[in-house]
């Protein structure tokens, strides 16, 4: 049997390691600032966004596993619980984004709100003070939630009463409807709204697809760094990471399935007012990029994960979760960049900083809460099932 | 991991496999197979005539109608300028929609690994077959000339001379739905054949010769097992792509145009959702009628049903959330048009369309929040009925109400079906039924072999033993079913 409790030692040295990945990177992106403030402004949107969409996808199907009483999950189901509870730190994380409004923003500016008239009937949606109040309503969903679960799943670690299992059930299902709309209105707001004229009605679930494919490759990460040192190698097995593989698999489907619709129907209707926004990533290099990304988000994920012998090997699944992690990561900024640089595909350091930086800001909160627990969520009667699981 | 204190409902919660049973009935494998063939086996009950014959005459009237359209034309029909487009494509994207619900319990539900789909699949699979025949009649009838009809498959012909427009979505719907039409009826049948050999060693004489001749030589041995375990996952998984594919497609005859209330990006995922909400009311509706009348209740349980329900609730909120994507996104574009048709429908000529669409998709799934009201059998039942019609209204209104007020208000108009649509439409629940009701005389009505797999596997649940004897003592009161 494993040892469900974080060894000391252990917790230490990663801690030390997280800290010291946050304080280069964010120094190194601090000094941006006063080198590039557009660049800085758009490369920590970007790093903003990728990361907590990693976290907003765990919790999306952390509750979509309490509604379906899965029993798999179980084992790693800490992991998720935890990254959930660090939505909260979120919002200092999105101080900057607020702070860097009018450098993002075009709909920010009054005087170019007042020569155009589109911005105009958008006014009472898009300006300032509402763009505020609306990102706390969003966080204060996701705190809401987040913290919930992990309270009462944390709390059954200790008095076993599997009434916090029918409790998270029942806060699982508006949690789920609640947290979807949050989400989807938080990618109208912090990513279409770059592009003040444009709109289209699938942005929130293409946006969310993206980081529910994120959270699979970092909960198979997690495990695989664990189990690198020896920890939770009985509980988390084969069977489980053959699952979170055809999890990733189906989400890369769906992601494609949903920007695939999203651009095709955009283009064969041909409505300038629609087209510009992919026009403006056909630009240069910009077209390079949209077509590797079909390859790198679609075709190699698609082809490479099929077979079963590669979501079993848990090299090739690692080696995948971080390729679909890079690729995800290179959708968010090719969603955010183009609006900064129109004429080509331009990565700056920061675009490699921030993304760490906002990282490590997550993982430091998420190791801390990490360690005040068992490591597995010890109090749950599905654990015997999740650690027989068995994929037929 | 000591000192689990655990209710009847936590029992309950982790023992899912558990659901066939009710404590009232005995639920080995000789019971199921009892149940469940003797209802082909019996006399054919009186009720049963009854009902087939009603329906049998609503489908004479079904083809009557079709008749006179042919013979007629296509203008007995009430579509006009500026609605070029009605209730012909309104029933068939309804009934194509009522299909999904068979594939997505039969396929995805299986890669999900919900046992519970087992005492539903086969009702509903069957069900899937038959909406899609219903479907297929109106693109069908619809080109006039039926005896062309084959034009819509690319073949070589002579007489045209000329190839069909691979860009249309049109074209691409009769590529996707005769695939699903084919891999459904594959899928339904390989599932059948262990159930027809069952049928089959219990009878005699001709009707043993016919169940053996459909049951394929099946003997149940290792390797037709082996075989038959292995076809069956690739069917679902090759299925399920399909369910996906099929009512994309379907939306994408809207959403490739130009029409405001057409022309939106989240179509594809929306009609996907409404398709599998209105496949579930429908299974809801035949399934608390049919339970109840072949005495199925410890097969088909109340927790099948709030399952059911379950779904229902999620994919009618889905819908919702598409509906007001859709509103704000028409507001939030500063498209006057794209802003007009939204309004137009809500408060123009078609309100009550509208009105009646958002109540009964958007409203009224929200009463299964309450666990009395989604374990509740007649108040189900009247809201499945609810969600066939709005689910039904949702397609009018996206179809009619976009297109009836044209871009120049010259060219304004409003729909009013004839008595040819609505006969038409009505005999095609004669056609569903009378399919249905020679399904449920003929072929097992739930499926036998993998109903007997989640009681077997029941036995291989892994839970500690104390936990064990826990559900053993409590074990009626965990099954009693309130009613």
């Amino acid at each position: 049997m494993d040892n469900f409790n974080l060894d000391p030692g252990l917790w230490a040295k990663v801690r030390n390691i997280i800290l010291f990945l946050f304080l280069v990177s964010a120094a190194a992106t601090g000094a941006g600032f006063f080198i590039d403030q557009k660049q800085f402004f758009h490369s920590y949107l970007a790093g903003f966004m990728w990361a907590t969409r990693i976290l907003l996808g765990a919790l999306f199907f952390l509750m979509a596993g309490y509604l379906a009483g899965a029993a798999w999950n179980v084992t790693f189901r800490r992991f998720s619980e935890t990254m959930a509870a660090t939505l909260p730190y979120g919002l200092i994380l999105f101080i900057p984004v607020a702070l860097g409004i009018h450098d993002l923003y075009h709909w920010s500016h009054a005087d170019a709100v007042a020569h155009d008239a589109i911005l105009q009937g958008k006014a009472a949606w898009l300006n300032p003070q509402f763009f505020m109040i609306r990102a706390v309503i969003y966080f204060a969903i996701w705190t809401f939630f987040g913290l919930g679960i992990y309270r009462n799943s944390t709390a059954m670690d200790k008095d076993k009463n599997i009434q916090h299992m029918h409790s998270n059930s029942r806060f699982a299902a508006p949690g789920m409807l609640l947290v979807f709309l949050a989400t989807s209105f938080a990618a109208f707001d912090w990513l279409m709204s770059l592009d003040p004229h444009w709109f289209s009605t699938m942005y929130g679930i293409y946006i969310y697809a993206g980081g529910g494919l994120a959270s699979m490759c970092t909960l198979a990460l997690i495990s695989l760094g664990f189990r690198r040192v020896g920890v939770l190698k009985n509980s988390i097995t084969e069977e489980h990471y053959h699952d979170l593989g055809k999890w990733m698999f189906a989400i890369t489907v769906f992601w494609t399935y949903v920007s695939f619709s999203q651009y095709m129907l955009y283009w064969y209707a041909n409505i300038p007012e629609e087209t510009i926004w992919f026009k403006h990533r056909f630009v240069g290099s910009w077209l390079s990029v949209s077509k590797f990304m079909v390859f790198g988000h679609f075709v190699f994920p698609l082809f490479f994960l099929i077979t079963r012998k590669t979501k079993r090997n848990l090299t090739t699944l690692a080696f995948m979760a971080v390729w679909l992690l890079a690729m995800d990561y290179l959708d968010i900024h090719w969603n955010v960049m183009p609006t900064l640089h129109p004429t080509g595909f331009a990565p700056h350091w920061m675009d490699f900083t921030a993304p760490v930086a906002m990282v490590s800001f997550y993982a430091f909160f998420f190791w801390n809460r990490l360690q005040q627990h068992a490591i597995v969520p010890v109090g749950d009667v599905r654990l015997y099932q999740a650690l027989a699981h068995h994929n037929i | 991991m000591e000192n689990l204190t655990l209710t009847k409902s936590d029992l309950d919660a982790i023992s899912p496999r558990m659901v066939l049973d009710k404590g009232t009935r005995p639920t080995g494998y000789r019971e199921v197979t009892e149940d469940v063939v003797s209802i082909v086996e019996v006399k054919t009950p009186a009720a049963w005539w009854v009902a087939f014959v009603v329906s049998f005459l609503v489908m004479c009237m079904l083809f009557g109608m079709l008749a006179y359209q042919v013979a007629t034309g296509v203008g007995v029909w009430g579509n006009n300028s500026p609605v070029g487009w009605a209730w012909d494509i309104t029933n068939f994207v309804f009934w194509i929609g009522i299909g999904h619900a068979g594939t997505l319990i039969s396929a995805i539900l299986f890669l999900f690994r919900q046992k519970w789909r087992t005492s539903i699949n086969r009702a509903a699979e069957a069900m899937t077959l038959f909406a899609v025949a219903c479907a297929g009649i109106y693109p069908v009838f619809h080109v006039g000339r039926i005896w062309r009809a084959y034009w819509l498959f690319p073949i070589p012909n002579t007489d045209l001379q000329m190839w069909q427009n691979f860009r249309s979505p049109l074209l691409w719907d009769v590529f996707a739905i005769s695939t699903y039409g084919t891999v459904s009826a594959l899928f339904w049948y390989v599932g059948l054949i262990p159930d027809l050999a069952t049928v089959r060693d219990r009878a005699t004489g001709l009707r043993a010769k016919i169940y053996g001749f459909l049951s394929l030589g099946w003997r149940g041995s290792a390797v037709h097992w082996n075989n038959y375990e292995m076809a069956y996952m690739l069917l679902a998984g090759l299925s399920t792509p399909l369910v996906l594919s099929v009512h994309t497609i379907v939306s994408f005859d809207f959403a490739v145009s130009v029409l405001p209330g057409w022309h939106t990006t989240i179509f594809p995922p929306y009609f996907v959702a409404g398709a599998v909400f209105s496949g579930f009311a429908m299974v809801m509706t035949l399934l608390v009628i049919f339970r109840k009348w072949f005495h199925l209740e410890h097969l088909v349980t109340i927790k099948h049903l709030e399952n059911m329900n379950k779904i229902m609730l999620v994919t009618g909120t889905v819908v919702g959330y598409a509906y007001g994507t859709e509103f704000f996104i028409a507001w939030y574009s500063g498209n006057p048009y794209e802003l007009f048709t939204f309004q137009n429908r809500a408060f123009g000529p078609y309100w009550w369309a509208y009105w009646s669409m958002i109540s009964c998709n958007v409203l009224s799934p929200q009463f299964f929040w309450s666990k009395s009201l989604r374990t509740n059998i007649p108040f189900m039942f009247v809201i499945s009925i609810f969600i066939n019609i709005g689910m039904w209204f949702e397609r009018f209104v996206i179809i009619v109400t976009s297109l009836h007020r044209d871009f120049l208000p010259s060219s304004w108009g409003y729909f009013r079906p004839t008595y040819v649509d609505i006969l038409t439409f009505v005999g095609t629940f004669g056609l569903f039924m009378t399919l249905f009701l020679l399904f449920v005389r003929f072929v097992p009505m739930i499926a036998i072999s993998e109903v007997k797999g989640v009681i077997a596997a029941d036995k291989h649940r892994n839970l500690p033993q104390h936990v064990e004897a826990e559900m053993a003592v409590k074990h009626n009161e965990i099954m009693k079913v309130v009613v």
